[in-house]
Order: structure tokens, then C-alpha cells, then sequence
């Protein structure tokens, strides 16, 4: 092949990575019953999270990102994981589901429910090849370690966390020596960069937001994908006629409203989080006629609902401090939840 | 009058209550993840809401915060402390319903400056000259398709002195409520007097007896005494504010001299003690029929838009429970069926 014929991708500028369960579908393992069921759902059985995959679509507009998904769900249910995502016309880069049958054929019991000796190797070696400028943007949930383990992924990377630091966390998290020594390894071979903007953990538990004030402003807790959307419109991710749309797919397949995105907007202005900008890129793209708008209300309404939503506050909060995280302290957050260890006390 | 809404919003003063603004905003967190058709307007400091908000469980998407730097307290004149604070959480609160940036008032804060705040900002409905407080009272009997230990007691002292003319619509809107709170499809409506024969009473109450005799669509059932009361007799008790407010006063005195006997005996003999730990079971189940945590709070009725007031010690289960009542009162539409009960 000559030179001029090959066509290579472009290097990735930015990396979504996302985890699946409870992040992009609305997952029940609550019980043995609910664990079944959905192990047994059909790809059009199975529901994403509402604004999921419009948001998705809307970040691989630009052509030069990557979706990396990570996943607990077993090997087995590729098949059809990739159907319903297919379905939801959401195309991804990387797919790592995790090989539980393995886990259980090698006595590793442990790793069946640990998430840290899982999604912390996957993650790192999936960075090793990315180019040492690309941005990372990352979705979790906080039905698992997720806050904990994307902060660890995000600090290491920058240089922030030392190795004795992370074998005391590897150890305290109960990784088995060969994840552990597959995060050594990947770590070595990632050049230092700062590259995580984002961290959000989407709160399908309604975890209260003060139990993530330690991991800093970089995790951004959400209630929905419209705030997400906000959060990245003002990062410079998304443009504010991207951000309507994700809005209007919520409104139009899962039931919000005016009120609940109005709500969600204040929610994260009281969280200090700066939305000043984006919500006058948001009123400018509201301006002249916008077929996709009319499914949602008039316009004079979103732009009161969110006026006085903003009014409403007086002066706006500090943003949130930037501080460095401690995880040997929070090693309790990445514990599975049956662990005794594990503390789910909101701290502040 | 306000319409029937698809997505309710109550407005909770935040700032008034005996526990702290934390247990309101308690309360509205409960109710944002138990009802997905109600929406919370905390109406309060803003830096003290946020503080509460971000510790507790609660969904974001059906909460708003409206900041308002003031309060009134429970020891302060209402008339003056409303004109002294008119950015008080209460007075912004009612404005904010006024407005229609909510469709109900829950408040556990100082009643008089929750009740001028209303006749400040809300409108009376049309064939009501006075508005009334009502209150509800445990009782013997049980009432309605939800079991309702609860009779209601109105006016408490809203209106110290009403008229006859008063007293037919305090009745109205008693029944309308009991109607649609209690779901008692024919709560039955007394007038408190010092006997059950229709002449008894003050002038007032002998004219207002004889003009609910001839109402339509009101099950008046004539005069009740004040020991029917405790006994449940009638679902709804209608008496100006001055004698309600008297009787509402002797009953929680009776209630709370009842405790006390009970406590003094607990500690006096070792034979009564006993008889007491026999009685638990029965005890127990006295607490939970007059746990007023579960009703929420009295409504203020009259004016067009609803205001529940919930006890100042309310808690952030009664908290939630008096958003319910209050958001309940607006999907139907009360000040409606009180304007039509008014022109039958």
C-alpha cells in the first residue's frame, strides 16, 4: 500500500470513558431476581439511562474522540450489550467486559465483586497507547467504586500519587499480585500528563453529593445527563445547540421538563460549579426558530424557568476547593458494598 | 382560582420551625423521593439549605432553592415582624405562590406572621369573608376510604370573632377538605354549641344553624357539645376562632395532664408500673392513631391558594407529609370545590 492510499484514523484530541451499568443503562442487581432478569433481557429490553446516548452521539460529533467502555457486566453478555448500544446508534472504540468465569474457574472470589483490581488495570492499559495530549472525560455511577477508582486512574497518571501510596491502596482494596502487578506495569509505561478534565458519577442511588467533596471539583456528582451536558458545554466539550438537543431527547423520551432541567441547571450553580457562561450560550442558541425546541415549550418559558431559577440564588457560591485526595483514608468507597469496611456516611 | 396541574410545586418556609432549617429541608428531600409528581421550593438562607442539601439523600431534579436572607421567629409579633422583615422566608415564600412559582405554602414556622403573610399576598375566594385555621384532632372514631382518625376542628384562631355568614363558610370549606383530604365522600359537619337543640347557643350560631339546615349538599347534622369532640361524633366542627382556639388548648392540656398522671405513676408504685408494661400493647396503639407526624399539618382555608401550617416541632416525616396534604389539596383542586359548595 502506498503511502498516500492509507487512511488512518485521526489520534484521538478527547477519550470519553464510560462504565455501563447504572452509567448508561438503567440496571436493577439489587437482588438475586433482579440479577436474573438481567442477565436474561433482550438488547431491546434494556433501557439507557434518559440523555445517555444522545449525549454520547453529540461528543463523537466532532470525528476526533474515543469511546472507551469499561464494564463489570461478564464476557457472556457482549453479544448482546453490543446489540442495544448499536440500537441506541452509539459506536464505541474499546469494549472491556469482565471475565467472571474465569474469576470463578480460578478461585479468584474476590475479583467476582472488586472493581479496583479490574477497572484500574483495564483503564491504564487502554491509556498506555493514547496519545500524551488526548483529553479524558469519564462516566461512572455511584453504585460502585467508580469516584474512587477514575480519581486514582486520573491522579497516577499526573504524577500525584507515589507507588507506596498505591500498594498500600492495591492491597487495603484486596487486588489480587497479578492486577496488581498489571497496574504497575501500565502506569511505567504512561508518560506524566494531566489529562482527566471530568469525572462524573451519575447518582442512581441518589448517593448525596457531599460523599464525593473529597475526591474535589474534578468528580462532578450528577442527577442526569442534562447536567453533564452543562458541565461540559462550559468545558468547551459540547456547544450549547448539542446541549438542547441531549435536553430535548430527555424531554422527549423520558419524561423531564421544563422544571426538572431548570432544577438540575440550579442544582449545580449551588454547587458553585461556574454555568454563568453556558447559560448565555444556552439563551443565544434558543434565539430565532428552533423546530426542536417546540417539543419542549415556548421559549420565553426555558429562558424564565432558567432565569429565575439563577435569580433566585442571590449571589453565586465559591466554586468548590481544589485539594489532594487521600485514598488510603477513602479506600472504604471502593470496597464492594457488602464489605464490612465500607462506609457510605456523606462526608464533607 | 388555580387550575389543575400536571407537576405540583409546594413552597417550604425553611427557616421558621422549633428544629432547625435542616429538618425542613429534610422533609423536602423525603418528599422529592417519594413523590415524583411534587416539586420543593425551599424558600430560605441559602448557604443553610445548600449545607443541609448536600449531606442527605435527596433528587436534585425536583428541588429549588429561592434565597431569602430573613426570618420571623415563633416569639416575635407577626404584624411587626413582617413589616420590619419583608424579605423574611415566610413573606417571600407566600409571594412566590402568589406569583405562581409555586402552588402551596407548607410552613412550620410562627402561624400568625404565616397567616398575614397569605392575607398579604393570596386572595380570598369568593363568598369567604374571613379566612379560618383549622386544625385536625384524634379521636374514637375513624373516618373516610383512608381510615382517618382525625376530625377537623376549624376556626382555631384565625378568626377570633365570626358571624354567622362566616361560620356557613367555615363549614364549606371544612367539608371540602375533610372531602377530599380524608376521602370521606359525605363528611358529616356540626356546629359547636352548649347543646344539641338547633336554638341553643349565641344568636350567630342559632342563624348560622338555621341557614346550613336549608344548604344543599352539605351533610349538616345539626349542633354537637364539647364532649363530642374527643368522641368523634361528626367528621367536621365548625366554632369561631375565640372558642375553638379555647377548646383546641384545653384538649392538648388534657392530653399532656394524661401523660404526666401516667409518668407519676410509672414512678410511684411498682404494682402500677406493672399494670402500665400490661397495657403497652394498647398504649402503643394509642400513639400511633394520635401521631399528628402522620396528618402533617392544618390548613389555612379561604384563600385561593393553599397553606398548610405544620407544627413547629414537626419533624422531617410530618415535614413531608404536610407537602403531600398540601400538594393533594391542589391536584383537586380545593379552593374550587369550596367555591362551589359556597354557591350551592
Amino acid at each position: 500500500m502506498s503511502l498516500p492510499d492509507r487512511i488512518d484514523p485521526r489520534p484521538p484530541r478527547r477519550i470519553y470513558r464510560w462504565d455501563l451499568d447504572k452509567t448508561y443503562l438503567q440496571t436493577d442487581f439489587e437482588s438475586l431476581r433482579d440479577l436474573f432478569r438481567t442477565a436474561f433481557q433482550k438488547a431491546h429490553e434494556k433501557v439507557a439511562v434518559p440523555g445517555a446516548s444522545a449525549l454520547i452521539r453529540e461528543l463523537a460529533e466532532q470525528g476526533d474522540s474515543r469511546l472507551c467502555i469499561v464494564s463489570g457486566s461478564p464476557k457472556q453478555m457482549r453479544a448482546v450489550l453490543e446489540e442495544k448500544l448499536k440500537l441506541d446508534g452509539v459506536q464505541w472504540d474499546e469494549f472491556v467486559l469482565k471475565d467472571n468465569v474465569g474469576n470463578l474457574l480460578r478461585g479468584r472470589f474476590r475479583a467476582l465483586r472488586g472493581q479496583v483490581g479490574y477497572k484500574l488495570p483495564a483503564i491504564l492499559e487502554s491509556r498506555v497507547n493514547a496519545p500524551v495530549e488526548a483529553e479524558e472525560v469519564l462516566f461512572g455511577d455511584d453504585a460502585e467504586a467508580d469516584a474512587f477508582i477514575y480519581s486514582l486512574y486520573a491522579d497516577l497518571i499526573a504524577g500525584r500519587v507515589d507507588e507506596r501510596v498505591l500498594t498500600q491502596v492495591l492491597e487495603a482494596g484486596g487486588v489480587y499480585p497479578d492486577d496488581a502487578a498489571r497496574v504497575h506495569e501500565a502506569w511505567k509505561k504512561i508518560p506524566i500528563a494531566d489529562p482527566v478534565r471530568r469525572i462524573f458519577i451519575h447518582l442512581d442511588r441518589l448517593t448525596p453529593p457531599a460523599h464525593f467533596t473529597p475526591y474535589g471539583p474534578r468528580v462532578v456528582p450528577i442527577f442526569n445527563y442534562f447536567q453533564a451536558a452543562l458541565v461540559l458545554l462550559a468545558d468547551g466539550h459540547l456547544t450549547a445547540p448539542q446541549v438542547l438537543k441531549i435536553a430535548v431527547e430527555m424531554v422527549q423520551t423520558a419524561g423531564h421538563n421544563i422544571i426538572t432541567l431548570s432544577n438540575s441547571f440550579q442544582d449545580l450553580l449551588r454547587r458553585g460549579l461556574p454555568l454563568q457562561q453556558a447559560a448565555i450560550a444556552l439563551s443565544q442558541a434558543m434565539e430565532g426558530p428552533n423546530a426542536l425546541l417546540k417539543a419542549m415549550r415556548p421559549v420565553p418559558d426555558i429562558l424564565a424557568a432558567f432565569s429565575k431559577r439563577l435569580a433566585a440564588l442571590g449571589t453565586q457560591p465559591p466554586p468548590p476547593r481544589v485539594q489532594a485526595v487521600d485514598y488510603v483514608s477513602l479506600i472504604s468507597h471502593a470496597l464492594p458494598r457488602t464489605h464490612k469496611g465500607r462506609t457510605l456516611k456523606p462526608q464533607t | 382560582m388555580v387550575g389543575k396541574p400536571q407537576h405540583i410545586t409546594i413552597a417550604f418556609d425553611v427557616m421558621g420551625s422549633d428544629h432547625g432549617p435542616a429538618e425542613v429541608v429534610r422533609g423536602a428531600a423525603q418528599l422529592s423521593l417519594e413523590s415524583p409528581h411534587i416539586h420543593a421550593l425551599l424558600v430560605g438562607d441559602r448557604p443553610v439549605i445548600d449545607e443541609a442539601l448536600a449531606g442527605i439523600k435527596h433528587n436534585g431534579e425536583r428541588i429549588s432553592v429561592h434565597h431569602a436572607g430573613d426570618y420571623v421567629g415563633m416569639d416575635e409579633k407577626p404584624g411587626e415582624a413582617l413589616a420590619r422583615k419583608p424579605e423574611s422566608s415566610v413573606a417571600v415564600a407566600a409571594r412566590l405562590v402568589a406569583e405562581g412559582e409555586a402552588h402551596a405554602l407548607v410552613s412550620a414556622g410562627n402561624t400568625g406572621a404565616g397567616v398575614l403573610a397569605c392575607k398579604r399576598h393570596f386572595q380570598l375566594i369568593p363568598g369567604v369573608r374571613r379566612a379560618a385555621l383549622a386544625t385536625v384532632y384524634p379521636t374514637r372514631g375513624v373516618r373516610g376510604a383512608k381510615q382517618d382518625p382525625f376530625s377537623l376542628i376549624l376556626d382555631v384562631g384565625a378568626t377570633v370573632e365570626a358571624t354567622a355568614e362566616d361560620l356557613v363558610a367555615f363549614a364549606v370549606m371544612g367539608s371540602a377538605y375533610a372531602r377530599i383530604i380524608s376521602r370521606n365522600e359525605r363528611p358529616k359537619v356540626a356546629l359547636l354549641s352548649n347543646g344539641v337543640e338547633p336554638q341553643k347557643g349565641p344568636p350567630r350560631v342559632v342563624e348560622a344553624h338555621q341557614r346550613l339546615s336549608q344548604m344543599a349538599g352539605l351533610n349538616f347534622t345539626g349542633n354537637v357539645e364539647g364532649i363530642d369532640i374527643p368522641r368523634g361524633t361528626v367528621d367536621v366542627i365548625v366554632t369561631d376562632g375565640f372558642v375553638g382556639n379555647v377548646c383546641l388548648k384545653m384538649l392538648e392540656g388534657v392530653h399532656d395532664t394524661v401523660m404526666e398522671l401516667a409518668q407519676y405513676a410509672y414512678k410511684e408504685s411498682l404494682r402500677w408500673r406493672a399494670g402500665l408494661a400490661m397495657l403497652s400493647s394498647g398504649i402503643e396503639r394509642l400513639k400511633d392513631i394520635t401521631d399528628w407526624e402522620q396528618y402533617g399539618g392544618a390548613p389555612i382555608l379561604g384563600f385561593d391558594r393553599i397553606f398548610i401550617k405544620a407544627h413547629g416541632r414537626s419533624r422531617a416525616r410530618a415535614i413531608a407529609n404536610a407537602g403531600k396534604v398540601a400538594a393533594k389539596a391542589v391536584a383537586n383542586e380545593l379552593g374550587t370545590a369550596i367555591q362551589e359548595g359556597l354557591a350551592k
